[in-house]
């Protein structure tokens, strides 16, 4: 790997060899490593409290933990019996009765325990989101209304609270009233949002390989999520600004259309839903993950040059003429394009990765060195599972993944990211029992502990 | 109750009082070095919620993705598949690898918030416009420099874009069908938009941060690592010691779930995450044993995957004999979760997504009607907007040289013909449409005066 590392430099620096460019850059990479160190720096936004509400629906839990990651105070409230997301988890997977997705997400975060369907539970809770910044809730619209607890009620006794509302067809609207009993799920929220319709095999292959498929993690609800964040956060500096709150709405049967948006242009300018594509592209080819003798790898050609790069190596130069221009490889016609697809597959199957990586990289050397700038710069890299990922030294080197024990759940592993110079991301610990933090935060904030329970 | 409701929150969020509301970054300027997606989705975030943002392209070249589409299919001269990536901002042409390109940039910098950047590591830093040098003329600002691999370990040199970062991440490995040699990627550059949108969610931690304490700071955003931030196989991988299979159809985290088809033909996706809402299936089902069996009584139990594909066999004979509007209907009934899958035509069609203002039917000065997308979040008191679509290359030049940095008239032509700027060569995606006079366009041709 080292060898294949040193070219890669060798062709991909070249604009850090000027003239002049060296001493600059040695401190740019001083910079850089100060970057990794998370240690004693300022967390961004530690003057913020926010309260999560979500119950059964996995992106109020995210776009909570993207707070508590920089900073803020994160208070889960559930009901005694827990939040069900607790438990959803591949197979039932589970620490200590903790699932997967939710030990993955519960990183710097306050559990306490509020009974929302009785009077004293609700003006606890009032009391809490008098001192608090967000609210996240993932309800039925309207079910926080009716308790009394919702945003119009809120509003008046503070009328700074940034109120987050995550459902499936969301808070207003004639479809958001008549849907607002249907829960959410990743799986139905993915469909409706037009990515299940996308991914698949053609429709040549068998069923069920053709039909509609899932997009294999929580697609839908990191986006919609990150989407949550993204509000909460426009919705906080506008607060900071002019002590103003809002109300902000997220559907989640949105996620993958409004994060993409391709969707609603192509449903209109083309008139016609696309089909499924395989593992071929809309828009190039060939450009996808092909099959080699010791795993997937990458042939992308991105340009002309590229592709005829690609060819060379690939011992396949003779099919050139047919397919010269990005023009002849425009994929709308999908048995032309399987045709080239198959040559490439073909070329690629008896090759190990390390065969075309090292191929690849020698000819993009000798490219970049020649002043003609029309040899190509054909890259590769290898489809790698989570277990592989974990392994490679750049992430353990950017610390993208956190390990962190716990007296009930062992050694966790978590992926982080948000490399930040003055206030970057960080876990700080983990915990996930129900009601752990009701003693320090009742005290704290002042709320009642009631004869029934909390 | 439910009913008054929903007239307070129709109110709250009506769509025709949107234009007239504030705008919460009004007055933060957005300088996007960037081009393809992942940059230019961060920047346009920040734009629909009212910063400037200020597009930089090479004059006579501009961003890939303007001469990009699908299938070779263009609109009215342009890359239909464009504009919602770049609405709203303001679109200059200017030569970084010219010394007199690289100060304008600078001076531009100088008077921005925000600076992103999506080039190969260390690419800005050899031009002389990156965050080491952009902070010391301007020490508040926030600098976000966005690529695949991240600005430091050992493979900061590689390039990549949205196909390289679903393999390296591990999203690629897990989407398919388990028992097959296929692994499918998340279409559309799902891998540049999410993270585009993380990246914003970034700039704004950073921008309330700089409101709290006047500091700026510097964002290292890295594609595969914000992928992988969305993947809990990891966290499964060394907690059980192996990695997670794909599951083709069904979603291993619900029991039952999966993507059916119904007698009618349409596919239709349906998941039970609660105890509550298995039963609520049962009762839909008719299946009373399903709903006192001791086997599917508690989610964990549901969940083996033993017991989720019993249960996913029986929901696919049910199913089967049901047409999708029927399930549907009896999901809402009973409470729980189902829906039909939904293609291009269907959403961009889509009455709900009208009237939510997730879908817009924008109308635009230069391209008239084009369908795009709203908002990723919907806020009540600054929403997100559009305030034009694209614009060709170059064709703010005037207005921001002139508006921005004081240049005259003569300085700008002096730079043009040195070609330090400019606008665009007759390819398709940089030109305006063809029926747009471009002499009497008074942007285009700004002399000063009103805003835009």
């Amino acid at each position: 790997m080292k060898g294949v590392r040193t070219i890669k430099e060798r062709v991909y620096s070249r604009y850090l060899q000027k003239k002049g460019a060296s001493k600059p850059l040695s401190e740019w990479s001083q910079f850089l490593s100060k970057m990794m160190a998370v240690e004693g720096k300022a967390e961004a936004l530690d003057d913020m409290v926010v309260l999560d509400l979500s119950y059964a629906n996995f992106s109020g839990n995210v776009a909570a933990s993207f707070f508590a990651e920089a900073g803020a105070e994160v208070i889960k409230v559930e009901p005694p019996e827990g939040d069900p997301s607790r438990i959803l988890s591949p197979y039932g997977a589970n620490r200590q009765g903790v699932g997967i997705p939710y030990l993955m997400e519960s990183r710097n975060k306050r559990h306490i325990t509020l009974d929302l369907e009785s009077p004293d539970g609700r003006e606890n809770l009032k009391r809490l989101a008098k001192q608090a910044d967000i609210l996240i809730e993932t309800f039925a619209p309207g079910e926080m209304d009716e308790w009394g607890i919702g945003y119009r009620q809120l509003r008046e006794i503070h009328p700074g609270l940034i109120y987050i509302a995550i459902s499936p067809y969301g808070h207003y609207t004639a479809k958001g009233k008549e849907m607002a009993e249907m829960p959410w799920t990743d799986l139905t929220s993915q469909a409706e949002s037009g990515l299940a319709a996308l991914i698949g095999d053609l429709p040549s292959a068998p069923e069920p390989y053709n039909w509609p498929t899932r997009a294999g993690f929580y697609a839908a609800g990191y986006t919609s999520a990150v989407g949550a964040a993204c509000g909460g956060l426009i919705a906080s500096f506008f607060k900071r600004r002019t002590g103003e709150g809002q109300m902000i709405d997220i559907a989640t049967a949105d996620a993958f259309a409004s994060c993409v948006g391709f969707p609603p242009t192509i449903g209109y300018v083309w008139k016609k839903p696309r089909i499924r594509y395989g593992t071929l592209d809309y828009g190039l080819c060939p450009y996808g993950f092909f099959k080699c003798k010791d795993g997937y790898v990458a042939i992308a050609c991105f340009r002309d040059q590229d592709f005829r790069a690609a060819l060379k190596l690939l011992g396949k130069w003779k099919i050139e003429e047919d397919w010269k221009t990005l023009l002849d490889r425009i994929t709308d016609d999908i048995d032309k394009v399987l045709e080239l697809n198959e040559v490439v597959e073909k070329a690629v199957a008896d090759l190990t990765y390390g065969e075309i990586n090292e191929k690849f990289s020698a000819y993009s050397v000798k490219a970049a060195r020649s002043k003609w700038r029309g040899g190509g710069l054909p890259v590769t890299t290898k489809m790698l599972t989570a277990k592989e990922v974990l392994q490679e030294r750049h992430w353990q080197v950017r610390g993208t993944f956190s390990k962190v024990e716990h007296p009930a759940y062992g050694v966790v592993t978590l992926p982080i990211t948000g490399k930040m110079s003055k206030t970057p991301l960080r876990v700080k610990w983990i915990s996930a029992n129900i009601g752990e933090d009701n003693d320090y935060i009742f005290k704290k904030y002042g709320l009642t502990v009631t004869s029934q329970g909390v | 109750m439910t009913q008054d409701y929903f007239d307070f929150t129709k109110k709250l969020f009506a769509l025709e009082d949107i234009s007239h509301k504030k705008e919460a970054l009004k007055g933060l300027r957005v300088l996007d070095l960037s081009h393809m997606i992942f940059g230019p989705t961060t920047a346009k975030v920040l734009g629909q919620f009212g910063a400037d943002v200020i597009k930089v392209e090479v004059p006579y070249q501009g961003d890939y993705w303007r001469g990009g589409t699908y299938w070779g299919k263009y609109w009215k001269h342009s890359n239909p598949l464009w504009h919602f990536i770049n609405p709203g901002k303001y679109f200059v042409g200017i030569d970084v690898k010219k010394p007199k390109g690289k100060d304008l940039i600078l001076r531009l910098a100088e008077k921005a918030d925000v600076v992103i950047e999506n080039f190969t590591s260390g690419t800005v830093e050899a031009w002389g416009i990156g965050y080491s040098q952009v902070s010391k003329i301007n020490p508040k600002v926030i600098y976000a420099s966005l690529s695949t691999y991240g600005q430091y370990g050992p493979y900061r040199y590689f390039p990549g874009w949205d196909l390289l970062a679903q393999g390296a991440s591990g999203v690629l490995a897990a989407t398919g069908h388990p028992d097959t040699e296929k692994y499918f990627k998340v279409p559309d550059f799902f891998g540049d938009f999410f993270p585009g949108y993380f990246a914003a969610m970034l700039i704004l931690i950073a921008l309330n941060y700089r409101e709290r304490t006047g500091e700026g700071q510097y964002i290292d955003g890295c594609q595969a690592e914000i992928l992988m931030r969305s993947l809990f196989h990891f966290t499964y991988s060394d907690a059980l010691g192996k990695d997670l299979e794909r599951t083709g159809n069904k979603d291993p985290n619900c029991s039952p779930s999966g993507i059916f088809k119904t007698r009618d033909g349409k596919f239709l996706a349906l998941g039970i995450a609660t105890d509550k809402q298995f039963q609520s299936l049962c009762k839909a089902m008719n299946r009373d044993d399903l709903a006192r069996d001791e086997r599917y009584q508690k989610a964990a139990h549901r969940l083996r995957a033993e017991h989720a594909e019993a249960l996913y066999k029986a929901v696919e004979a049910w199913i089967k004999e049901k047409d999708a509007d029927e399930i549907v209907t009896l999901a809402r009934k009973h409470r729980f979760a189902a829906a039909e899958v939904m293609d291009d035509v269907q959403i961009s069609n889509d009455p709900w997504r009208r009237e939510r203002g997730s879908v817009i039917d924008y109308r635009d000065d230069m391209y008239k009607k084009l369908v795009i997308e709203g908002p990723i979040a919907m806020l009540s008191h600054t929403p997100g907007r559009t305030k034009w679509l694209t614009r060709p290359l170059g064709y703010h030049n005037r207005y921001v040289f002139k508006k921005i940095l004081g240049l005259s008239e003569t300085e700008i032509r002096e730079l043009e013909k040195e070609r330090v700027v400019g606008n665009w060569d007759y390819r398709v995606g940089q030109r305006p449409p063809i029926y747009h006079d471009i002499t009497k366009d008074k942007i285009f041709n700004y002399e000063g005066g009103e805003d835009h």
